[in-house]
C-alpha cells in the first residue's frame, strides 16, 4: 500500500451520480425480495472450521431451510475476519451483510418471513429463555472444550484454526485466539471449572431441553421455530464430531428424544437436496474422518 | 565551516617549540607579504602526521579510511582541499557534532623542513538524542517521539527508535544501521516496525508488523539496494459500509519478499531540480521465501529535467508498474498500484482512478503515469534572493491509466488496454519548496478523459508530499 505521510486536503466533487452507502435503511432492504444469490459464509469445511462455528453455521442453515429461503454456503479461510461482528456465520443478501443467528432472524423477519409469529407472548418469552440457555451453556461449553482443555487445543483446535496460514503466522494467530477465548472464559467465571464440571453442565442443559421437548416433534408442537434450528445446530454437530474423547457426544445420546429430534430435522430439511446436504457429510462424520 | 590555522613554514628555532615564533611571523607578514603568498601556493609540503583529537567511543580503525586521502597532498593548497574533503567525509558518518581542521608545521625529532601535521578536532555526538514532533494529517493528529543512538558500538552504527501515537492509529519502528568501515556508501540496515494506516478511498484499514533487512551498495554510478522483508499484514474494513469486494480482502496474510532496487540520480536536488535525470527501477519477488503472498512486482520511475530560457525548467517524468500474481491466488489489495491525487495525476481525488466497487477503489495490477511540467519563477519575482526563491509557478500536463490485466491474453492486449481510456489533466499552480525533502502545491486543475467510477477534484487542489509525478 503506498505510504501517504503528508496531509492532502482536497475539495471533492463527484463525476457522476453519486452512489452513497449511507442511505441504506432496513426499510429499504425489507422492500426487496429474497435474491437468488444469497450466500452464507463460514470457514473452510474440511480443514478449518471448529465445533462451535460449525454448530452456529448449521443452526443458521437449518433456520433458512425451515423458512424455505435458498442460500448458497461459501467457505472462506478468512470468514471470521470478513464478518462485521467477528463471528461466523454471516449472510450476504443483496447489499446487506448480517452475522449471527439473532440478527439474521430479525433481518429475515423484516423481509416478511418468520417462524415464531404463531406463538403468543408467553411462548415467545420461553423460546428466548431456552435460546439463551443454549447460548450460555452449550456454546460456552463447546468453546471451553475447544480452547481451554489443553489436550483438545493442542491436538485439534490449534492445528485446525491455523491450517490456512503459513509459518510463523499460524502459531501467532492460534495462540492469539486462544488467549482471547481464555480471557473471555475468565470474565464469565468459567476459568475455574474442570472438564468434568463442564460435561455435567452440558448434561443438565440437555436434560432441560429434553424435558421441554417431551414427546412433541418440535419445541412448540407442530411447527419448528428458531429455537429448533439452534438446538439442532448444536446437538447435531456434537453428535457427529469426533473430539479427543467421546464423552460430549455420550452426554447427548443419553436423551433419546433429542436424538430422534435431530434425525427428524435432518430428514425433513436436509435430505431433499443431495449435493450440499449434510447427509453426505454425516456418513463421513460417523466414519470419524471429520476431526474437530 | 571548519577553521584552518596555518603557521609559517620556516623551520622552528633550534631551541625547540617556542611561542616566540609569533613575533617572527608578524614581522615576516609585514615585511614580505608577497613572498609569504608565494610560499603558500608553490611550496611543496609533505604531510607527515594526521591526528584526530577528541575521540571517545569511536574506534580508531574506522576513521583511517576517511583521512587517508590527506596524506597524498603535495602542496599547501592541496592539503587544505583534501582536509576539507576529509572533514566532509567525517561529518557524513553522522557521529560527530562538529569537526575542525588545524594544519600546523611538523615538530618533533623526525620533522622534515617542509613537513606538515594535520589535526582534526572532533566533538562526538551524545550517546542518546531525542526528538519530539507533532504531526497533523487527514483528520488525524499524532505525536511522534524519536530516539537516536548514534555510534552505538564505535564504528558509526546507528540505532533509531520512533514511536508515533495518534488519535486513530499507533505505529513504532526500530532500526539499526551499520556502514562498512571505509566505504560509507555500502551499508546494511535492519528494521522492525509496526505501522497502521487508514485508507478512506478504499474503506480499508491496514496494520503491518514486519522485519526487514537491506544492503545498499554502489556499483559505478548506480546505487543498488537488496532487501528482504517479512510482513504480517492485517486488513480490515474501515466502516460498516465498506463494499463487499473490500470485505473479502479482510484478514491476515504473511508476505515474505526479496526486492532489488537500482537508482541513478544525477539531479542537483531531489525537490525542484534544475538539471539532471533520475532513473529508479524496483523489482520485488514474494512467495519464494515463505509466506502467503506470491507475486512478482516491477516498477520504474524516470525523470528528466532541462533548464530553459529565463530561469525556467522543463521537467518530464514517467512512472509505470506491473504486478504479476504467481500461482492461482488473485492479487491482494495491499499489493496493487493506485493512481490519482495531488501527488500523482492531478485533478483526480486521492487514489481514485481505476477499478472500484461501490465507491471503494481497489487498485490495479498495471499502471503508467506521465507528467510534463514547466517551472518558472513567480511572476514579477517578489522576494527575489530570499523567500521568493522558494516558490515556483508551474504549468503541468499529467496523464495516466490503471487497470487489471488478464495475463493469459498476451502483451499486445495488455498494451492496448493500458492505452485506451487514458485519464489526463492540465493546469497551473504554485509550488513551495520545504527544505530539501518536501514540497507543497496549490494547483488549479482541469481533469479530462474521466471514466465512470473515477472521482475528480476539478478546480483548486492542494497537495503536500515528497514524491510527485
Amino acid at each position: 500500500m503506498p505510504n501517504c505521510l503528508f496531509l492532502c486536503a482536497t475539495l471533492v466533487h463527484y463525476a457522476g451520480p453519486s452512489y452513497s452507502n449511507y442511505t441504506f435503511h432496513l426499510f429499504h432492504s425489507a422492500a426487496e425480495p429474497w435474491p437468488e444469490n444469497a450466500a452464507l459464509y463460514q470457514p473452510l469445511k474440511d480443514d478449518q472450521i471448529l465445533l462451535s462455528d460449525h454448530a452456529s453455521s448449521l443452526a443458521v442453515q437449518a433456520y433458512l431451510r425451515m423458512c424455505n429461503l435458498p442460500v448458497q454456503v461459501v467457505c472462506r479461510a478468512n470468514a471470521e475476519y470478513m464478518s462485521p461482528s467477528g463471528k461466523v456465520p454471516f449472510i450476504h443478501v443483496g447489499n446487506q451483510v448480517v452475522s449471527e443467528l439473532g440478527p439474521i432472524v430479525q433481518f429475515i423477519k423484516a423481509k416478511g418471513h418468520s417462524l415464531s409469529d404463531g406463538l403468543d407472548e408467553v411462548q415467545k418469552a420461553e423460546m428466548k429463555a431456552y435460546m439463551e440457555l443454549v447460548n450460555n451453556m452449550l456454546l460456552t461449553a463447546e468453546l471451553y472444550i475447544q480452547w481451554c482443555d489443553e489436550n483438545t487445543a493442542k491436538e485439534i483446535t490449534r492445528p485446525r484454526f491455523s491450517s490456512p496460514y503459513t509459518w510463523p503466522l499460524n502459531h501467532v494467530l492460534a495462540y492469539q485466539k486462544q488467549w482471547e477465548v481464555r480471557r473471555k472464559m475468565k470474565a464469565i467465571g468459567w476459568a475455574g471449572k474442570t472438564l468434568d464440571q463442564v460435561y455435567e453442565d452440558v448434561s443438565q442443559c440437555c436434560q432441560a431441553l429434553s424435558q421441554r421437548l417431551g414427546t412433541q416433534p418440535y419445541f412448540f408442537n407442530k411447527q419448528p421455530t428458531e429455537l429448533d434450528a439452534l438446538v439442532f445446530g448444536h446437538l447435531f454437530t456434537i453428535l457427529t464430531t469426533q473430539l479427543t474423547s467421546d464423552e460430549l457426544g455420550e452426554k447427548v445420546k443419553n436423551y433419546s428424544n433429542l436424538l430422534s429430534f435431530c434425525r427428524r430435522i435432518e430428514q425433513n430439511y436436509f435430505e431433499d437436496h443431495d449435493k450440499d446436504s449434510i447427509t453426505s457429510s454425516t456418513s463421513r462424520l460417523s466414519k470419524g474422518s471429520f476431526l474437530m | 565551516m571548519g577553521t584552518v590555522h596555518a603557521r609559517s613554514l620556516d623551520p622552528l628555532p633550534m631551541s625547540g617549540p617556542d611561542f616566540g615564533v609569533h613575533g617572527d611571523d608578524a614581522e615576516l607578514v609585514e615585511v614580505e607579504p608577497e613572498a609569504k603568498q608565494e610560499v603558500l601556493e608553490n611550496k611543496d609540503v609533505v604531510v607527515q602526521r594526521v591526528h584526530i583529537d577528541g575521540l571517545g567511543r569511536t574506534k580508531d580503525d574506522l576513521l583511517g579510511y576517511e583521512i587517508a586521502e590527506v596524506f597524498t597532498a603535495t602542496n599547501l593548497i592541496d592539503v587544505m582541499k583534501k582536509s576539507h574533503e576529509a572533514r566532509e567525509k567525517l561529518l557524513r558518518l553522522g557521529i560527530f557534532r562538529q569537526v575542525e581542521v588545524v594544519i600546523d608545521t611538523s615538530d618533533g625529532e623526525d620533522a622534515l623542513s617542509n613537513g606538515v601535521d594535520v589535526t582534526f578536532e572532533v566533538a562526538e555526538l551524545r550517546r542518546l538524542t531525542g526528538s519530539y514532533n507533532t504531526m497533523v494529517g487527514n483528520n488525524e493528529g499524532s505525536m511522534v517521539l524519536g530516539l537516536k543512538l548514534p555510534n552505538v558500538l564505535g564504528r558509526a552504527e546507528k540505532l533509531t527508535f520512533q514511536f508515533s501515537y495518534g488519535t486513530k492509529e499507533t505505529s513504532y519502528g526500530l532500526s539499526f544501521f551499520k556502514p562498512q568501515p571505509g566505504h560509507f556508501d555500502r551499508n546494511i540496515s535492519i528494521n522492525m516496525y509496526k505501522v497502521s494506516g487508514q485508507f478512506p478511498w478504499s474503506s480499508l484499514r491496514e496494520t503491518d508488523r514486519g522485519v526487514s533487512t537491506e544492503i545498499n551498495f554502489p556499483i559505478w554510478k548506480t546505487n543498488h539496494t537488496l532487501k528482504w522483508e517479512g510482513v504480517w499484514r492485517e486488513l480490515g474494513c474501515l466502516a460498516r459500509t465498506a463494499s463487499f469486494a473490500v470485505r473479502e480482502e479482510s484478514g491476515h496474510s504473511l508476505k515474505s519478499s526479496i526486492s532489488h532496487a537500482m537508482v541513478i540520480d544525477t539531479r542537483n536536488s531531489a525537490i525542484l531540480p534544475r538539471r539532471g535525470a533520475l532513473l529508479k527501477m524496483n523489482q520485488e519477488l514474494a512467495g519464494y521465501t515463505g509466506g502467503d503472498a506470491s507475486f512478482l512486482k516491477e516498477d520504474f520511475e524516470i525523470q528528466l529535467n532541462k533548464r530553459l530560457f529565463w530561469d525556467s525548467v522543463l521537467s518530464t517524468s514517467l512512472w509505470g508498474g506491473l504486478l504479476v500474481p504467481i500461482g492461482d491466488q488473485p492479487s491482494c489489495i495491499a499489493d496493487r498500484f493506485y493512481l490519482g491525487g495531488p501527488t500523482s495525476v492531478r485533478g483526480f481525488s486521492m487514489y481514485s482512478i481505476g477499478p472500484q466497487s461501490e465507491g471503494d477503489y481497489l487498485g490495479g495490477e498495471a499502471y503508467w503515469a506521465g507528467g510534463m511540467h514547466l517551472y518558472t519563477p513567480l511572476p514579477f519575482r517578489p522576494g527575489r534572493g530570499g523567500f521568493g526563491d522558494l516558490f515556483r509557478t508551474h504549468f503541468f500536463l499529467n496523464a495516466g491509466n490503471l487497470c487489471n490485466l488478464n495475463y493469459g491474453e498476451g502483451p499486445r492486449a495488455h498494451l492496448q488496454k493500458l492505452a485506451e481510456c487514458i485519464r489526463w489533466s492540465y493546469g497551473a499552480g504554485i509550488v513551495l519548496r520545504l527544505g530539501n525533502i518536501a514540497r507543497l502545491e496549490l494547483n488549479y486543475c482541469i481533469p479530462m478523459g474521466v471514466q465512470s467510477g473515477d472521482r475528480i477534484c476539478d478546480g483548486v487542489q492542494f497537495g503536500a508530499g515528497i514524491r510527485f509525478l
